[in-house]
């Protein structure tokens, strides 16, 4: 068992976890913070995206060794005094979503998308979900959102 | 799934030479760490966790791109694949590394995963592009810095890496003017590598080729440079290649394997094709990948003069009736609460022991030392089973633990309940099974055979299904065309995002909680009730929300072994199978293959059809025999066809196991008959919507199996209006860069919903006055992303005039709820909307009644409105004269009005041969695909569905349901299937399943619905959970055929057979 410590949406965390304990599983079972999901482990689906250090990462594909004391923000830490992210608000206002599984995946990963390129097309934008399954929507109203969030932050 | 115990050491050096000592003392037992994107992926497929980890993210000298003093590009080993692909350098002298960096993996891998990792896995993607680059790579070694030929390198006999750091790989500053890459893979993007393939070109003054370079590498390609091919353009221009004899060169000098995904053969043709593709365009790729046929472009449709109207079901074109589902919220937040994420502090893990053979006799088992290990609280196995060892929910045929002999890889021997994860798969691993092992039978049409080995003492017919109508033989005698084929459907996987899982704890009254996501509680609990042998009064079942089902979790999955082990723990268990034990041990779609012989007369009318199904049921029951039953009741499609002769069996295996998913046999059906339809109007002459509307149904006309059905017939306005679609005009043919052929096709569907009229299917709701002044509409239905909830708001809100968020859905529950029937057979919506209508007048006149008596009016001076009772005369909706919240207060709880129904759910009356469905709903799809004419491969640009269900109770789910269904379909058409060998699958998680990607989704998808009914359908709306998959593949198959003038049978597409019968590959010899 190995101490890992970081910090997770603003808070210090620290837990006393396997070294091969992945940061998903760090963040779900150490930390209880359930937004973040596991649709397959092995970084297929990007169910498990969050932000380390300010880039999505699919957190199954990282140690959490790897993550120490890096910032580390997930969907739980996204809304502001209780107000949503304009990508989780285009999320609901768009039905970005139907069982949810996929939803803080996809919403991390757009957060991140956004914040790097402001001037967002649908291409760019289909291109950069290329990493994320979403087995219910058909992925057409999560493009729609993440562009309505885009025009929004703009 | 097994994951080694090893502790790991990790040693983070500061410096490469650091990094190089230590990589020097441990050897083999270490293992370098770099962006660490495959550690994971390699556990997975079972590798060994090192002893010894050398993180190198200290060396910072290792990231970065520079431009070196002669001009080479210097690119650090740990530069993430991010930074690279956005880097402006890369971007502007080297976009085709740029691009071959963006085809690995995705967004969020990239950023962790670098360039080192992948050039020192040795086999990694981006290889062929830097070999025709001629890229040289920097390395640490007992000399220090040397700088080697990146070919030289990975093909010394070492392994490439070996006591070496990859410091840099540097590209020379000669740069080739002439530069491809390609990745081909399994689907459009963030796909396995099929095989890459890349060329560098380099000119002299006078446009001739001085230097070459062709390469080919990824997935289970080592990488290789095509010397003799390279060679063999020097001294030529462009212009003067003979790419015939170019594409002869590359392959025969490539050496490439063959795994159960794609041939060898394939993978060569597609590279080669690839490097002719990028260096002559479409010009070049007619010399070598067939010509494009250009005669097949059905024009465009005529006109069907029926008047119909129709609404695009969006956000943009409904506004107004757009509304937000109320389960939304938490679920952006990511505080929505899934039974898999529920954790106490007393719960112990469960998992499940598998058989891991597709067919053996148990000779023993010992648990023994596992039930010592300390921390296992909890063993059981069939010896556990007081009840009913057997679930399914037609023939309980599959045993909760397997007895006497295993039938599948997933059959479940044993299971156990730990402290944690690490003592649970250690006690696991201590369960000692003795096992014969018994001959497989992995085929469902040699399972029949009269020597086949028996899966069960029963036989392994499971159903043997049909009719005959007609004089079917004369017909096809005096035909005046016939099309005959097979089809043949995949093992679709449900591959829901939340895996089968949830929790189960006994209760201080001596009962038990069970918590899994499921699509009908109650017949969970009856099943449950059966196995443990006690009143189904004493479970109570909570299966929903769930994250996504599809039919998946229709059939019980970890219930039995979740509720054996709480009850004999005494304590919460939770349980959540991995993807790859969902993969081996979850239903699939049981495969079919369908002969089809259809036969129509001169002038296009049908007037015979013959069809003879066999499906692979796997080996259990379950729903399997409803499947075909359903596919038998659509062998007509949306047609009359007046001589008719229908078989379907199903064959127990040992597959996997088959049952319920969404389309349930009519997907398939319509995939075979659709695509005789669109053959026969082809040979009659006929375009295809000519063909369909002399042929389709009439209002009024008996069902298929002789039931009397509802009114509101859509099909020629269905048609009709796709007919009119302006799809057909978008650009077809060959696209203008000469890679593409675009086509249009059309198929149409009939749907059935409800369970039909064989077995008992039944609605129930009750509507009830809450403490807190909500409407609570309690259904025995579960979440499981349709959007019921939102549905069931609406049914009631409109029913009682109230406002959505005045009504709580109370579902999911058996201790809260009644049971309303199973979440599946796109029964829902009927039930919910019927309900509403059934208890809300009661509901709203007890409202009124209760409100009348406090305010001391009378009821016919009140009504109901948002948030409570009005004044029935107001004109402008201002607050409530009484809220719900204070009508509440007033009352006491036995004063609280409610209301209840129960209903059978509507079924045909008539002569009816079979299990027939009385409510229908339609479809018209359309597609537009464009077939790669260097691949094979099928993408779909456009996907049109024209809908009539009745009246649409949410926008936003409408479309939702549609959307979904069309892009499984898709993925049922182009690239899902569960590959299995022998009784053991190959597919065992997203890596080697393709679900489709939002690459593979369309970017232009539409639907449109016709929400009237016929004057006098007192209906309602129908549910349209399948409509939205059901003509999803013939249309996808017309499409192909308009664009290259073939029909493809076989789900899902090969593009290998695309290849070979467009002309792009050669057929390989027998
Ligand atoms: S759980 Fe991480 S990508 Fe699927
Ligand atoms: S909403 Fe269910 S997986 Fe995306």
């Amino acid at each position: 068992m190995t101490v890992v410590s970081m910090t997770v949406n603003g808070k210090s965390v620290s837990a006393d976890v396997e070294a091969r304990t992945l940061l998903v599983h760090y963040i779900r079972e150490a930390l209880g913070l359930t937004g973040t999901h596991v649709g397959c482990d092995t970084s297929q689906c990007g169910a498990c995206v969050v932000h380390v250090n300010g880039r999505a990462v699919k957190s199954c594909a990282m140690l959490a060794g790897q993550a120490e004391g890096a910032e580390v923000v997930t969907v739980e830490g996204l809304a502001r005094d209780g107000e949503l992210h304009p990508v989780q608000k285009a999320f609901r206002e768009h039905h970005g979503l139907q069982c949810g599984f996929c939803t803080p995946g996809m919403i991390m990963t757009a957060v991140d998308m956004i914040r790097r390129k402001p001037q967002l097309d649908e291409q760019t934008v289909r291109d950069e979900l290329e990493g994320n399954i979403c087995r219910c929507t058909g992925y057409h109203n999560i493009v729609k959102a993440i562009l309505a969030a885009s025009e929004e932050m703009r | 799934m097994k994951k080694s115990l090893v502790a790991p050491q990790i040693w983070h050096p500061e410096e490469v030479s650091e990094a190089w000592s230590l990589l020097k003392r441990f050897g083999k037992a270490a293992r370098v760490l770099a962006g660490g994107t495959a550690v994971q992926l390699d556990w997975a497929a079972g590798a060994p966790v090192p002893e010894h980890w050398i993180d190198l993210n200290r060396l910072d000298d290792l990231r970065g791109v520079t431009e070196l003093a002669d001009g080479g590009i210097w690119i650090g080993a740990l530069t993430s694949l991010s930074a690279l692909r956005h880097g402006a350098l890369i971007g502007k002298k080297l976009p085709m590394l740029c691009d071959a960096v963006g085809r690995v993996g995705s967004a969020g891998i990239r950023n962790l995963a670098t360039l080192g990792g992948n050039v020192a896995s040795g086999s990694g993607c981006i290889i062929p592009a830097l070999l025709a680059l001629d890229a040289e790579v920097e390395l640490f070694t007992a000399k220090g810095l040397v700088r080697r030929n990146l070919r030289a390198l990975l093909s010394s006999s070492l392994t490439p890496m070996e006591g070496v750091v990859l410091v840099a790989i540097v590209v020379p500053a000669r740069l080739p003017a002439k530069t491809c890459f390609e990745k081909m893979g399994l689907r459009r993007a963030f796909t396995p590598s099929v095989i890459n393939a890349a060329a560098g070109l380099w000119f002299d003054g006078a446009g001739n080729v001085v230097k070459a370079r062709l390469a080919i590498g990824g997935g289970i390609t080592p990488p290789q440079r095509l010397s003799a091919a390279e060679h063999s353009l020097i001294g030529i221009p462009l212009s003067a290649l003979d790419w015939t004899s170019l594409k002869r060169d590359m392959l025969g000098e490539m050496r490439v394997p063959s795994d159960a995904f794609r041939s060898a053969e394939y993978r060569r043709n597609v590279a080669a094709n690839a490097i002719i593709a990028g260096l002559g365009g479409g010009v070049a790729l007619d010399a070598v990948a067939g010509k494009a046929s250009a005669h097949c472009f059905a024009s465009i449709p005529a006109f069907v003069p029926v008047p119909y109207s129709e609404v695009e079901v969006s956000r943009a074109a409904m506004s107004e009736r757009w509304r937000m589902r109320p389960d939304v919220t938490a679920k952006v937040e990511g505080a929505f609460t899934y039974l898999t994420d529920i954790r106490k502090p007393d719960m112990l893990v469960g998992r499940v022991l598998r058989a891991g053979y597709p067919h053996a006799r148990i000779l023993g088992i010992d648990t023994s030392e596992a039930e010592a290990l300390p921390g296992v609280h909890a063993v059981v196995t069939h010896r556990d089973v007081k009840g009913l060892n057997g679930y399914g929910i037609v023939i309980p045929d599959q045993p909760a633990f397997c007895a006497d002999k295993v039938r599948y890889v997933g059959d479940a021997v044993a299971a156990i309940a730990a402290e944690s994860e690490e003592i649970a798969e250690r006690a696991l691993a201590l369960i000692r099974v003795d096992y014969e092992v018994l001959p497989i039978v992995d085929d469902a049409e040699r399972a029949l055979a009269p020597d086949a080995p028996l899966v069960h003492e029963s036989g392994n017919l499971l159903a043997d299904l049909g009719l005959e109508r007609g004089k079917v033989d004369e017909a096809f005698a005096r035909a005046a065309h016939i099309v005959e084929d097979v089809y043949v459907t995949p093992r679709q996987m449900h591959a829901f995002m939340e895996t089968e899982g949830g929790y189960a704890e006994p209760t201080p009254e001596g009962g038990l909680l069970v918590c899994v996501a499921g699509q009908h509680g109650y017949r969970d609990r009856m099943q449950l009730a059966r196995i443990l042998d006690v009143d189904e009064e004493c479970i109570r079942i909570v299966s929903s929300p769930s994250g996504g089902a599809f039919g998946g979790k229709d059939e019980l999955t970890v219930q039995p072994a979740l509720a054996l082990l709480a009850l004999k723990a005494g304590r919460p268990v939770r349980l959540q199978l991995d993807r790859w034990e969902s993969v081996l041990a979850g239903t699939k779609r049981q495969p079919m293959r369908i002969r089809m012989r259809t036969a129509c007369d001169a002038e296009g009318y049908l007037i015979a059809q013959e069809v003879d199904a066999i499906a692979d049921g796997g080996a259990y029951a379950s729903l399997g025999a409803s499947v075909v039953e359903t596919a038998l009741e659509h062998v007509t499609g949306a047609y009359r066809i007046p001589n008719v002769r229908s078989r379907g069996r199903l064959a127990y295996t040992n597959n996997g196991f088959g049952g319920a998913f969404r389309g349930f046999g009519c997907n398939e059906m319509l995939f075979a008959v659709e695509s005789q339809i669109g053959r026969l109007a082809e040979k009659a002459g006929l375009d295809p919507v000519s063909f369909r509307v002399r042929n389709l149904r009439q209002p009024g006309d008996m069902g298929y199996l002789g039931q009397v059905v509802a009114p509101s017939d859509r099909g020629r306005e269905t048609l009709a209006a796709a007919a009119a679609s302006d799809l057909w005009a978008r650009e077809r043919g060959v696209s203008a860069d000469g890679r593409k052929v675009i086509g249009v096709g059309l198929a149409v569907a009939l749907q059935g919903s409800g369970l039909g009229s064989a077995i008992g299917d039944s609605g129930a709701a009750r509507l009830s006055l809450a403490a807190d002044g909500k409407i609570e509409a309690a259904f025995g239905a579960e979440e499981i992303g349709q959007g019921v909830l939102a549905l069931i708001q609406e049914s009631v809100a409109r029913v009682l005039g109230c406002e959505r968020d005045d009504v709580r859905p109370v579902i999911g529950d058996t201790a809260k709820t009644v049971d309303s029937g199973s979440t599946t057979a796109s029964r829902m919506t009927y039930v919910v909307w019927r309900s509403a209508s059934e208890t809300g007048p009661e509901l709203s006149a007890k409202l009124l009644a209760a409100a009348a008596k406090e305010m001391g009016k009378q009821s016919e001076e009140l009504a109901i409105g948002a948030g409570g009772i009005y004044d029935a005369r107001r004109n402008v909706p201002d607050v409530p004269l009484l809220s719900f919240a204070a009508l509440a207060q007033s009352l006491g709880e036995a004063e609280r009005p409610s209301a209840e129904c129960g209903f059978a759910f509507p079924i045909s009356h008539g002569t009816v041969e079979g299990n027939a469905r009385f409510l229908h709903c339609h479809s018209a799809v359309l597609a537009r695909v464009a077939v790669d004419r260097v691949t094979g491969m099928v993408e779909v640009l456009d996907l049109d569905q024209h809908t009539a269900a009745g009246p649409v109770m949410d926008v936003a789910n409408y479309s939702g349901q549609i959307e979904g269904g069309g892009v499984q379909g898709l993925g049922f058409t182009l690239t899902e299937d569960t590959l299995i060998e022998g009784g053991t699958f190959t597919s065992r998680n997203f890596d080697s399943y393709m679900v489709p990607m939002i690459a593979d989704a369309p970017a232009n998808m539409r639907v449109f619905a016709m929400e009237e009914l016929d004057a006098g359908d007192p209906y309602g709306p129908r549910g349209v959970g399948e409509l939205g998959i059901s003509a999803v593949s013939p249309a996808v198959a017309a499409a192909v055929a308009d664009a290259v003038g073939i029909w493809v049978v076989e789900a899902p597409f090969s593009p290998e057979k695309i290849l070979i019968r467009t002309g792009g590959m050669s057929a390989p010899a027998e």
